[in-house]
């Protein structure tokens, strides 16, 4: 298992090593215009540039406390509303069209209105990543409840538990699991919306960075600025799957 | 008085076809500590049934009563035995035992531990519990459900294919036990399965069902012939054969009865 496991993270190690000794190559041959696809090591080299020179972790930092403030507050009213939606017909009934609806309205649409109710302020930027992440969670979070084996269900009913408390022992602990697995995914869509939110009138985040770097033509900034989102995503990621692993580890033979 | 009793039980499911008979007017009494097994073709009602008993669902006319009182909801005197998720995985093996106290308000938090130790040592899982479910066997999941209804103070077990999903080998070593635990303990068990050795082995008393709508086709006394205690040799013996053989003879004609409709 640990075997396999390690094998698996060479071959993609070799495969990424690969890829970019490819592009240098490419670059280095002057096969591509710099303007279009600089070289690695020159991405590098600007992400040494902008950390030391540009603040860049700061901006790092800005972003990340963006995506998290609007992921925490749409999952703590996605979880508590996906359950009732889940558990409940009238409600789940009540909300599904109206969720669906606003689930399939691109987030890039809705920056003229939120700016009119937001202005350009921070509140702005939490609205949308808010916008990307709840609607989404709060559908799977009610999913996720519909997939409780009914087995429990039952089980706790016959032991005398009122229907609350069945929520509460049985069906929150089942769903648990794949409720993380959820909360990890989405988390990753609000980091997609990032950008959109903070090309609107922003001066600081990582989408500004890269934005700014786009308006002066600087390629490897460009390319260094997506890098960091890349960076960041798979750390928190890789996190959230080891503290799922510890959490859940009873689920494993 | 008569402790279980079916009253012209019916159950009628509504579908987007039209209704459904799952169960045609059903009755039968079930003495306290007797084991009766529900045997019949897949989807002939007598989960349905058994559910019934459990609260689960409610008939669509007739009742079910309880040394007189009509059934109605769930509650932990009758504790139901899934085939498959029937134990919690995040719970250890003696989370889950005590898990069938936890609505219990009349036991004290000692009274359940000490209970649910004993319930524990009586399907012998002792030395499991602290394991979860994923690390145990199917055969030991089961008896920490079993377990789970014991100490939770089930008078009558449901239980539904229990050992449906187990291999050949486990299935009787499964079934020995719920005998003996049965003899020692006279709790009434209402046992639904589609194997007929199985009934013939463990059942007080064998219904044979027909195809939906549930009717009793046949009832068999099986104690009467192979007597109340079964071992081992229960399996080899002349009687055993004799009684195994008639069953599956009804089945398979019931079978017949249903290719040819």
């Amino acid at each position: 298992m640990a075997a396999t496991r390690r094998t698996d993270l060479v071959i993609g190690l070799i495969a990424c090593g690969a890829l970019f000794a490819a592009w240098e190559l490419v670059a280095w041959l002057g096969l591509t215009s710099p303007r279009f696809l600089p070289a690695p090591s020159q991405i590098l080299v600007a992400l040494w540039r902008m950390i030391t020179e540009q603040s860049l972790l700061w901006h790092a930092g800005v972003s990340t406390l963006r995506v998290w403030t609007a992921f925490l507050i749409a999952a703590a009213m996605a979880v508590p509303i996906g359950i009732m939606m889940g558990s409940n017909r009238i409600v789940g009934a009540a909300l599904e069209p109206l969720i669906d609806f606003i689930r399939y309205l691109p987030v890039p649409a809705l920056v003229p209105l939120s700016i009119i109710w937001f202005g350009v302020g921070e509140e702005t930027k939490i609205f949308l990543l808010w916008l990307g992440t709840f609607f989404q969670l709060v559908l799977l979070v009610a999913d996720d409840v519909h997939r409780v084996p009914q087995e429990y269900h039952e089980i706790a009913a016959t032991l005398g538990a009122p229907g609350w408390r069945r929520l509460l022992d049985v069906a929150l602990p089942a769903m648990l699991p794949t409720l993380v697995d959820n909360m990890r995914i989405t988390l990753g869509w609000c980091w997609t919306y990032l950008i959109i939110a903070e090309i609107v009138a922003a001066d600081s985040g990582l989408g500004f960075v890269i934005w700014q770097a786009r308006r002066y033509f600087k390629t490897p900034e460009v390319m260094a600025g997506v890098i960091a989102i890349g960076v960041i995503g798979l750390l928190t990621d890789q996190l959230v799957r080891v503290l799922h692993r510890r959490w859940f580890s009873y689920l494993r033979p | 008085m008569t402790y279980l009793t079916f009253e012209q039980v019916t159950k009628t499911f509504q579908s987007t076809a039209g209704p459904i008979e799952v169960v045609a007017p059903f009755d039968l009494t079930v003495a306290r500590g007797e084991l009766v097994v529900f045997l019949g073709p897949s989807g002939c009602g007598k989960t349905t049934l058994m559910r019934m008993v459990g609260g689960l669902e409610t008939p669509s006319s007739g009742r079910i009563l309880l040394e007189g009182t009509p059934l109605t909801r769930p509650d932990h005197r009758r504790g139901m035995v899934f085939q498959s998720y029937s134990s919690f995985p995040w719970l250890t093996v003696a989370e889950n035992v005590a898990y069938g106290m936890r609505y219990r308000r009349d036991l004290s938090a000692g009274a359940k531990a000490d209970r649910a130790q004993h319930y524990l040592a009586v399907v012998g899982l002792s030395d499991f519990a602290s394991a979860y479910p994923s690390r145990i066997s199917g055969g030991m999941r089961q008896r920490v459900a079993i377990a789970r209804t014991l100490a939770a103070g089930s008078e009558i077990l449901l239980m539904d294919e229990p050992f449906g999903a187990l291999d050949a080998q486990r299935r009787e070593t499964l079934q020995l036990e719920l005998h003996k635990l049965q003899e020692e303990d006279a709790r009434t068990i209402i046992f639904v399965t589609h194997d007929v050795e199985e009934a013939a082995f463990l059942a007080d008393r064998v219904i044979l069902f027909t195809r939906r709508p549930a009717r009793i086709l046949a009832e068999v006394e099986v104690s009467r012939r192979l007597g109340s205690r079964r071992t081992l040799a229960t399996r080899d013996s002349q009687d055993f054969f004799a009684l195994r053989t008639e069953l599956l003879a009804q089945v398979r004609a019931t079978a017949v009865e249903e290719a040819a409709a």
